[in-house]
């Protein structure tokens, strides 16, 4: 009977600071053992994921234990593995969603 | 395709209105619409040519069709209609790009019209006219079938062919070479009652031609001459085509004569069929010599044409000639995609070599390394089962041709795409010789298809194939892939050994613990870690076991684990040793879970935590404060003192003085009678971070005198933490008597607040938040969800007393609003208990009190679980009377829903009269989608399928986001047919979520996924506007334009109402107008609609700036923070008001973050918004000033004006707003250091700015005293004439600055030798009709003989005269103006 009030507290709660890059565009022939070495030059990589379900689908996320390490590997112009240039963004924070919960306010 | 356009046209004209509605607004512009190329393209018709690559034009010819249907206005038809126009905008879509259809496309188009029921003769139409030359990936055999598979399906679902269908088979038939009876085919038109028209008879001829029967199509061309129909040049092409394949080249030369004597000229239609006659003879002679001839008429072959000849030749057996043709072509850019169509047709027919040559000539820039042209070729090389050697060779020709960049790389990945085993592990050697790595997780595609299939033998082949590339299998190979396929681990090592493949006996038993982990099995962890001899790091586990433990409840295997992990040498051997390694492991378990789960096991995690102390398990502390952090923002900060025991002391900084030095430096200096207050706050400080309670408070005891504000404060939240509120609250008390005024932050308000109620020191806990609200605390947004959680743990306790009287007191003081959410706890308090009545009855006692109905789904659902009928009768009275019958009938529905009571709840939504409600249906399924409830939101959507007004595509839109959180791509696939099913046009959204689920199972995705031109489209009305929209909409413009706000409001409102969406435009219009009419919460109500209905709304750059002012007036600075982000992100520059008006507000509040942050926001658009940077240097002065940090607000601003590289100019560096606002708030400690800091700047760096501008900041607020003792102190100020004269100039512009201006000559005197300060001394007075002080100026000037300027006497005799004075001189005759201009002007020349 709880899970309502945990919803809030999920729907609040953000990434925010956590120093995380989204990469795209990764060819198909790396994957997170490669993306993590590319990776190291910047910075200690705390965790590299990148999701497969047979091929990836050219997605991954590079933790770096800080701002300065991620903000290192966004100043660098060209990352490129085999051969091909990923794109390197920022992981966005969820955006919060408000303590609306229900439905009952809006409905009047 | 511009045809496509003709119906909005039509309807736009139609409409007539001068504000379009969204939805012609998109079809009109919108891209991804088909434009003219096709047309284009089409430009050269010819019907009979058996051509190859003539086709285009059948969609313009559809389209037309469909135009005509559109007109008629009956719903059937328009939906028709528009399943049409998605259908030919797919295959449009795909024609235009590439010249040809995928297969697939097709498919899925025939499917869908299938499922449509009862499709029109125009989509007929259309997928028949696809199944030719617009499919080269297809044998032409195979093509036919495809179109005759068409033709007969939807003659059964009803579909009436016309003659136009007729003649569309008989196109196909011809370009797919395709043998038949002509006579068959006129008999059967015959029996299905249909007359051939011309086009018939002409493409009859053309069959028998291509056939070589001059015979047949003699007889055709008898037919045509009875009935008087004309011979066009088409026939007569045909003709050269038939006699050349009845072996007579002779006569079909000669039909080119003929045609002249009967008056045709034969046009390139003709040459090239007589060109290809030569070229199926090999006669590359007669091919020149004609092509020659062409050259020199005034005809022109296209580069199609010669594509034609190519193809003519190479089927023919003549590749040797081709290069002669290639040298011909032009290359022009839009006869790329047939180029490419003729590659592929080439490689379909097994002509793959002359494909490449073709290929290999294609003038593609080569320069840019990014361009991988050849990529089509080779994936429909690997299509065909193009033989691997050869393959290979086109790879290595592809790379020196630069046409791929990494070919071989890119057929691998279409032959694993394809599952070819076999191909896939030639081309993988062939890497490898090149120096390429070969990596494991190539194949796993592979592996993943037998997967999906459980195929063992596949598996096995897979990996053999592994070995024998020399790649080993890794875990993740293993746990992914391999095991899931097999009943048990141990039937895998048995397969793989029965098999002959061999694996790494390390690898596999490490991967067999990571999928034993996974399940949860830590019993098999503990003994496989306890009995393992091969070495292994314990991170390589750490994903898995975190896993495991999340789903094991069994404590002890989790300490024995970690302790394992911890102090055995086999697992932590890698530096950096076993202390970080579990202290990350542990900040990623916790970090893994959810605040929920952590929540929920938090006695659990703590029980945890306190066996590995007892094993002498130790964590770094960096990681613990990572801990600490994670644990505060799951509201959970209880369990941080049970972390904190585990944090490795002895290894904590160095480089910082441990506690115990700075205990005895204490001691010394208490010894020696020094002041000890701030040693005394470190020592507390830093205890409080070790979290040692008992030794902070003994501290405290014994030093009770020397203790600071800081202190206490450091020490009341480590009592709240460690939920020690008997000393937490007399430390508050001591802490009230120190300084009454002082504010705690506001966490530590609100840990007091739970640590109290929870001990049941309610009246304590209530009185803090009366102090919250006497202080002016600021409230935010945590605070309040803060606030739910004291409520709500209290709630799960069954406190009743705690929950109702927080509740109360929070409200009444109006800490926080009554929401939903923050008044659920006091239902959740009876529903824990199961407490139904009293439930109900709390939920109805919140609606009478806040007009919120809390958790009132959870109390109707409970009530059925319990069968209470007559509570569910008491609730349903209540709300229907309250809120409606409607909200009452879907209250009921979705509790119905919720507790799997289906037919009931289909009965409730089948009630006569209940239409959809948008907003409570997303509410429904957003819950089911953050609940994972797969099964009621499918209910939801299948009951619903009949309810008025319903927009099913939003419903089905909801659960395809819940497939997509489960990776369903099966049920995906099915809502796609449902949809279709349900003749549900989908948005494009819809479409994109569809495709991404499919795609990301490496399924085929049926259809063109639209692409995202703006972010997502939240609405698209279909229907047409009413008349009823636009007048609404007129009347609202209207009402903007004569600035009748309370009008254009309420035509808002009644179109809100009826659910009428109007354009951008016309929101930011009232927008604007709201807002310079102060009507904030109006105005904000339309932006909020807008933003919901038009994605992509904003607010132009006058109406941002408007909506900060006033933002910050109502103190929502956050909001106006927000506002102020979103206008940047348009790349709108804000007005310099708004911006400064916001920084001010933050700055008041003591928000330096805020003020930083916009700092960054308009960093390099300073001047564009005209903001001086001393206004932020004076707002976060200021900021950390309201905070009570005066020493840093202080050391950065004499660090700015002191340092070397200096931003701002000392002569420009003001202060005065500054001053004046701590001035003004009395902040008398601030202003003493302030005062210090000025002198000192002026003493020790001669920077008299600062201190002037203070000095006449006290004068000015009238601190005479203050002010004389700083001259008194600091003289220069005297000299600083030109910031006094400016002080002076800014003050005389004002009234009721007389008084001000005479203290400051007061004492100044010198500056009555100034001819600027006397000027403004005399205005001043003159404005505050001050004579007294007027004449005394006067006359001291006089005493002077200083020589007075006109404009200096003309004021003063003004001001004597309005008194009734005498004036004792001659008045200046002129006007001010007059001698204004003039003193202006003789300044100017002195210069």
């Amino acid at each position: 009977m709880a899970a309502s009030a945990a919803r809030v507290a999920v729907a609040l709660r953000t990434n925010i600071g956590r120093p995380v890059a989204f990469v795209r565009k990764i060819p198909w022939t790396a994957a997170s053992s490669e993306l993590r070495e590319h990776f190291a030059q910047f910075g200690h990589v705390r965790k590299c994921t990148v999701p497969f379900t047979g091929f990836h689908k050219g997605m991954g996320w590079i933790h770096f234990s800080s701002e300065e390490e991620l903000h290192n590997a966004l100043q660098q112009e060209n990352h490129i593995i085999d051969g091909v240039k990923l794109h390197v963004q920022p992981q966005k924070p969820k955006a919060l969603q408000g303590d609306q919960t229900s439905d009952e306010e809006k409905d009047f | 395709m511009a045809a496509l356009l003709r119906p909005a046209r039509w309807l736009l004209r139609a409409a007539a209105a001068p504000y379009l509605p969204l939805s012609l607004r998109l079809l009109a512009g919108g891209p991804g619409r088909p434009d003219a190329a096709v047309c284009l393209r089409a430009a050269r018709a010819r019907p009979v040519a058996g051509g190859l690559l003539s086709q285009a034009r059948l969609h313009s010819i559809a389209a037309e069709k469909k135009n005509y249907l559109q007109e008629e206005p009956t719903s059937s038809h328009r939906r028709n209609a528009s399943q049409f126009d998605w259908a030919l905008m797919r295959l449009d879509n795909s024609v235009r790009r590439t010249g040809r259809i995928p297969k697939t496309l097709l498919q899925k188009v025939f499917d869908n019209t299938c499922h449509s029921g009862s499709p029109g003769g125009n989509q007929a139409l259309l997928l028949l006219r696809s199944c030719g030359s617009l499919l080269p990936e297809l044998k032409l055999s195979e093509r036919t079938e495809f179109a005759h598979k068409i033709w007969d399906e939807l003659q059964k679902l009803g579909t009436v062919y016309d003659v136009s269908h007729y003649n569309a088979l008989l196109k196909v038939y011809l370009q797919n070479d395709h043998k038949f009876s002509p006579t068959d085919f006129l008999a059967r038109m015959e029996k299905g009652n249909i007359q051939p028209n011309r086009v018939t008879y002409q493409r009859l001829i053309a069959a028998y031609c291509n056939m070589g029967d001059i015979e047949g199509a003699s007889t055709i061309l008898g037919f045509m001459k009875t009935k008087d129909l004309p011979v066009t040049e088409a026939v007569f092409s045909a003709l050269v085509t038939g006699h050349a394949r009845s072996g007579d080249m002779e006569n079909a030369e000669n039909i080119l004569t003929v045609m002249k004597e009967a008056g045709i000229e034969p046009g390139p239609d003709t040459y090239l069929a007589l060109l290809n006659a030569y070229a199926e003879k090999g006669d590359i002679d007669h091919v020149k010599q004609t092509l020659e001839k062409v050259e020199k008429s005034d005809l022109y072959l296209m580069d199609r044409d010669l594509l034609q000849i190519i193809l003519s030749f190479s089927k023919a057996g003549y590749p040797q000639y081709v290069p002669e043709i290639l040298e011909k072509i032009t290359y022009e850019r839009r006869y790329i995609p047939d180029t490419m169509n003729l590659i592929l047709l080439l490689v379909t027919e097994k002509l793959e070599d002359t494909a490449l040559q073709i290929l290999l000539a294609c003038p593609i820039s080569r320069e840019s390394s990014q361009n991988d042209f050849g990529s089509f070729f080779l994936r429909h090389c690997v299509t065909m089962n193009t033989p691997a050697e050869k393959l290979k060779d086109y790879c290595k020709k592809l790379k020196e041709a630069q046409l791929h960049t990494s070919p071989l790389q890119f057929t691998l990945q279409c032959a694993l795409v394809a599952q070819k085993l076999d191909l896939a592990k030639v081309l993988m050697k062939a890497l490898k010789e090149e120096g390429f790595p070969i990596r494991t997780h190539y194949f796993w595609p592979l592996l993943v298809g037998h997967q999906k299939e459980k195929n063992v033998q596949g598996i096995v082949e897979v990996l053999k194939g592994m070995h024998e590339i020399g790649v080993t299998p890794d875990q993740e190979t293993y746990v992914n892939y391999v095991f899931p396929c097999f009943d048990s681990i141990k039937s895998v090592r048995a397969v793989l050994q029965e098999n002959g493949c061999p694996h790494d006996d390390n690898v596999f038993s490490q991967a067999e613990l990571r999928s034993k982990a996974v399940n949860g099995n830590l019993d098999y962890i503990l003994s496989f870690l306890e009995s393992n001899t091969l070495p292994f790091s314990f991170s390589s586990l750490r994903g898995s076991l975190i896993l495991g433990f999340r789903r094991s409840m069994n404590i002890n295997l989790w300490s024995k684990i970690t302790e394992l992990l911890y102090k055995d040498g086999r697992y932590c051997q890698e530096p950096p040793g076993p202390t970080e390694a579990v202290g990350y492991f542990l900040y990623n378990l916790i970090d893994s879970m959810s605040d929920s789960e952590v929540q929920a096991k938090e006695e659990r995690l703590r029980q945890y935590f306190h066996q590995l102390k007892e094993m002498n398990v130790k964590i770094p502390e960096n990681i613990y404060r990572g801990i600490r952090n994670l644990l505060d923002s799951y509201h959970v900060p209880e369990l941080i003192k049970d972390v904190n025991i585990l944090v490795e002391r002895e290894k904590t900084d160095s480089r910082k003085p441990s506690s115990s030095d700075l205990e005895s430096k204490l001691e010394k200096l208490k010894a020696e009678n020094q002041p000890i207050g701030d040693i005394l706050k470190q020592l507390i400080v830093m205890l409080c971070s070790e979290e040692n309670m008992q030794k902070a408070l003994e501290l405290k005891a014994k030093y009770e005198s020397d203790m600071v504000v800081g202190g206490y404060a450091a020490l009341i939240n480590l009592c709240c933490r460690h939920d020690n509120a008997e000393d937490a609250l007399n430390l508050k008390r001591e802490f009230d008597r120190l300084d009454s005024s002082a504010v705690l932050d506001t966490g530590k308000y609100v840990r007091l607040v739970k640590v109290l109620g929870k001990h049941g020191k309610l009246q304590d806990a209530i009185n803090i938040l009366k102090e919250m609200k006497e202080k002016d605390v600021p409230v935010k947004d945590a605070t309040v969800l803060s606030f739910f959680h004291i409520l709500n743990g209290a709630a799960l306790r069954g406190e009743t007393e705690t929950v109702k009287q927080l509740h109360e007191a929070i409200v009444t003081l109006g800490l926080a609003k009554p929401s939903t959410a923050l008044s659920s706890p006091l239902v959740t308090l009876y529903l824990e208990k199961d407490d139904l009545p009293a439930a109900l009855e709390s939920t109805i006692d919140c609606y009478e009190k806040y007009k919120i109905l809390p958790r009132i789904h959870d109390v109707l659902c409970k009530l059925i679980e319990k069968g209470e009928t007559e509570l569910i009768q008491k609730a349903m009275d209540f709300v229907s009377q309250e809120q409606g019958e409607m909200t009452m009938l879907y209250d009921l529905f979705f509790a119905f829903l919720q507790t799997g009571n289906y037919k009931e709840a289909k009965k409730i939504i089948e009630t006569p009269g209940i239409r959809a409600r948008p907003t409570r249906l997303q509410w429904f399924c957003d819950r089911c989608i953050a609940n994972n409830q797969v099964e009621t939101l499918e209910k939801l959507v299948e009951l619903t399928q009949k309810l008025f007004e319903c927009d099913r595509d939003q419903l089905y839109y909801s659960l395809l986001k819940l497939y997509k959180v489960n990776d369903d791509w099966q049920k995906a696939d099915a809502v796609w047919n449902k949809m279709q099913e349900e003749n549900i046009i989908p948005r494009e959204k819809t479409l994109r979520l569809l495709a991404e689920i499919l795609r990301n199972n490496n399924q085929e995705v049926p259809f063109d996924v639209p692409e995202l031109w703006y972010e997502e489209e939240k609405d698209c009305p279909t229907s047409l506007p009413s008349p009823v929209e636009v007048n609404l909409q007129q009347g609202l413009l209207n009402a903007c334009h004569r600035r009748r706000n309370k009008d254009a409001f309420n035509i808002f409102l009644t179109a809100k109402k009826q659910n009428i969406v109007f354009d951008n435009e016309t929101y930011a219009r009232l927008i604007n107008l709201l807002l310079m009419k102060d009507n904030s919460t109006q105005a904000m109500q339309v932006k909020d609609f807008a933003e919901t209905h038009i994605k992509g709304f904003t607010l132009n750059d006058a109406a941002n700036s408007l909506l900060i002012i006033t933002q910050v007036r109502r103190d929502y600075l956050k909001d106006a923070l927000t506002t102020l982000k979103t206008a940047l992100d348009l790349d709108q520059i804000p007005s310099r008001l708004a911006v400064t008006r916001l920084i001010q507000a933050c700055a008041l509040k003591g928000d330096t973050e805020s003020i930083h942050d916009i700092q960054k926001l308009v960093n390099g658009l300073e001047d564009s918004i005209g903001l001086s940077r001393m206004v932020f240097i004076n707002n976060i002065a200021l900021a950390q000033i309201k905070n009570n940090n005066i020493d840093v607000a202080i050391e950065s601003i004499e660090n700015m004006l002191t340092s070397e590289n200096q931003t701002v100019d000392p002569q420009y560096f003001g202060l005065a707003y500054l001053f004046r606002k701590v001035i003004e708030g009395q902040l008398e400690p601030a202003l003493k250091k302030i005062s210090i800091m000025a002198e000192r700047l002026a003493n020790q760096f001669a920077v008299y700015k600062p201190v002037t501008d203070l000095f006449l900041q006290l004068v000015d607020s009238g601190k005479v005293n203050d002010a004389r003792a700083l001259l008194q102190r600091c003289g220069a100020i005297a000299e600083q004439m030109p910031i006094l004269l400016v002080f002076c100039i800014r003050n005389c512009q004002r009234p009721g600055k007389a008084p001000v201006m005479k203290s400051l000559l007061e004492l100044i005197p010198e500056l009555i030798d100034k001819e600027e300060a006397y000027t403004c001394l005399m205005k001043s007075y003159v404005f505050d009709n001050d004579v007294t002080s007027a004449k005394a100026l006067y006359e001291s000037l006089t005493a002077k003989n200083v020589k007075l300027n006109d404009l200096f006497l003309k004021r003063y005799a003004v001001l004597l005269k309005n008194a009734g004075e005498s004036v004792p001189f001659t008045e200046p005759p002129e006007s001010f103006e007059f001698y204004a201009k003039q003193l202006k002007e003789s300044k100017e020349t002195h210069l």
